[in-house]
């Protein structure tokens, strides 16, 4: 499917739930005008008749009557549609943010960096500077809980962004905590061509046991 | 020349006033109320990165402050009252200096002594975002991480809206 009728298969899907949210919202002030409505003047006197008959005490209806499980009922059946129309909005966003994704970063010219730690024993990672082309493309700060979710296996997208095809220049600038506490700042970089397709590379952080001293790599993923 | 358009100006700057309570400037800071409070992450004094989304769940106070305007230091001390009897009831509050001189910023806030985090924005994107156009402004970040009130300026009696605003935000 092209992206012509994504999008109107999205706009159709979107347009379909916003009619289907619009008559949920009205389906309890319609109740309520039904409730609000004087009974029906032919039924009325059967129905005084049964109830008299079945409560004769003056009790206005018998436990496990179908009447009071009406409502029940129908508010499960209403349940059950907002929970399916939850799951709509849930598959729609995510059908938007791919699209989206193709739309601003075509497969063409993408150029994904991830960033990944393993270990982490002599480095205590504060923040990521990159520099593509000599340009400043992102600094990033990492938090505690960020920099803990990357020691335990975590992989964090840090950069997307748009490349032409030909050779480019990677730059990765890491600022921490070295060994002893000591404040930390290291280089890599990598010169990559971009391909017609995607491009994925990763800054590898790792502990280098015989030098007692963190490591700073990147990957290139082709 | 008549003076009924400066009549209607004023009248029409009352009535937007009166529209909006604890809401000093009506230009910029109504545009950031009910809306999802930006982001950001800054290094704090003591050499941590906070991030404000890292305190979705809970009700947060970000006082944006600098050196130069009179009305921080006063407001500083008044925060850090709240914060002394409110942290343990789940309130945070972050201190955000938008000082271009850091230096000195830093020598002002260690002087203040408060209790909360106070974290130096070296970029100037907080000010960008958060449409920061006089100093000190406050904004209370319900837990859901929606901007709830806004104050810009601060005078005597403001410290009490705070509250009033956070035992509500809490209670939520």
């Amino acid at each position: 499917m092209n992206f012509k009728h994504r999008i109107v298969s999205i706009m159709l899907r979107g347009g379909i739930l916003a009619c289907a949210c619009a008559v949920i919202a009205a389906a309890p002030v319609l109740a309520a005008a039904a409730d609000n409505a004087p009974p029906p003047t032919a039924a009325a006197p059967g129905a005084d008749a049964v109830a008299t008959s079945a409560a004769p005490d003056g009790a206005v209806a018998s436990p496990g009557a179908p009447l009071p499980d009406a409502p029940a009922a129908d508010f499960k059946t209403l349940d059950q549609e907002v929970q399916g129309m939850k799951k709509d909005v849930i598959d729609l966003n995510k059908d938007l943010f791919v699209l989206q994704e193709e739309l601003l970063f075509p497969a063409n010219t993408q150029v994904a960096v991830y960033v990944s730690m393993d270990v982490g024993a002599f480095f205590a990672l504060d923040s990521v500077t990159l520099k593509i082309d000599n340009k400043e493309v992102k600094n990033y700060l990492y938090t505690a809980r960020e920099a803990e979710a990357l020691l335990k296996g975590g992989v964090q997208e840090i950069y997307l962004g748009n490349l032409k095809v030909g050779k480019h220049e990677l730059v990765a600038f890491f600022t921490g905590k070295g060994p002893v506490e000591r404040e930390y700042k290291r280089g890599a970089t990598i010169t990559f061509d971009k391909g017609v397709g995607a491009k994925y590379l990763e800054l590898k952080i790792t502990d280098r046991v015989t030098k007692h001293q963190p490591e700073f790599k990147i990957k290139d993923w082709d | 020349m008549s003076k009924t358009p400066f009549a209607w100006g004023f009248a029409l700057g009352a009535l937007l006033a009166a529209a909006s309570p604890g809401v000093a400037t009506p230009a910029a800071v109504p545009t950031l109320i009910g809306k999802e409070a930006p982001d950001f992450v800054l290094k704090s004094m003591e050499g941590k990165n906070l991030r404000l989304s890292e305190y979705r769940g809970q009700v947060v106070l970000v006082n944006f402050w600098a050196r130069w305007a009179g009305d921080s230091r006063q407001e500083m001390a008044a925060l850090d009252r709240i914060n002394a009897t409110y942290y343990r009831a789940g309130l945070v509050v972050l201190g955000v200096s938008v000082d271009e001189d850091l230096r000195r910023a830093h020598e002002f806030a260690e002087a203040m002594k408060v209790g909360y985090p106070i974290l130096f924005d070296t970029t100037s994107n907080i000010g960008r975002d958060y449409l920061l156009q006089k100093m000190p402004m406050t904004i209370l970040v319900d837990r859901s991480g929606v901007v709830r009130y806004a104050n810009v300026g601060f005078k005597r009696g403001d410290d009490r809206a705070y509250l009033d605003k956070i035992r509500e935000l809490l209670r939520e």
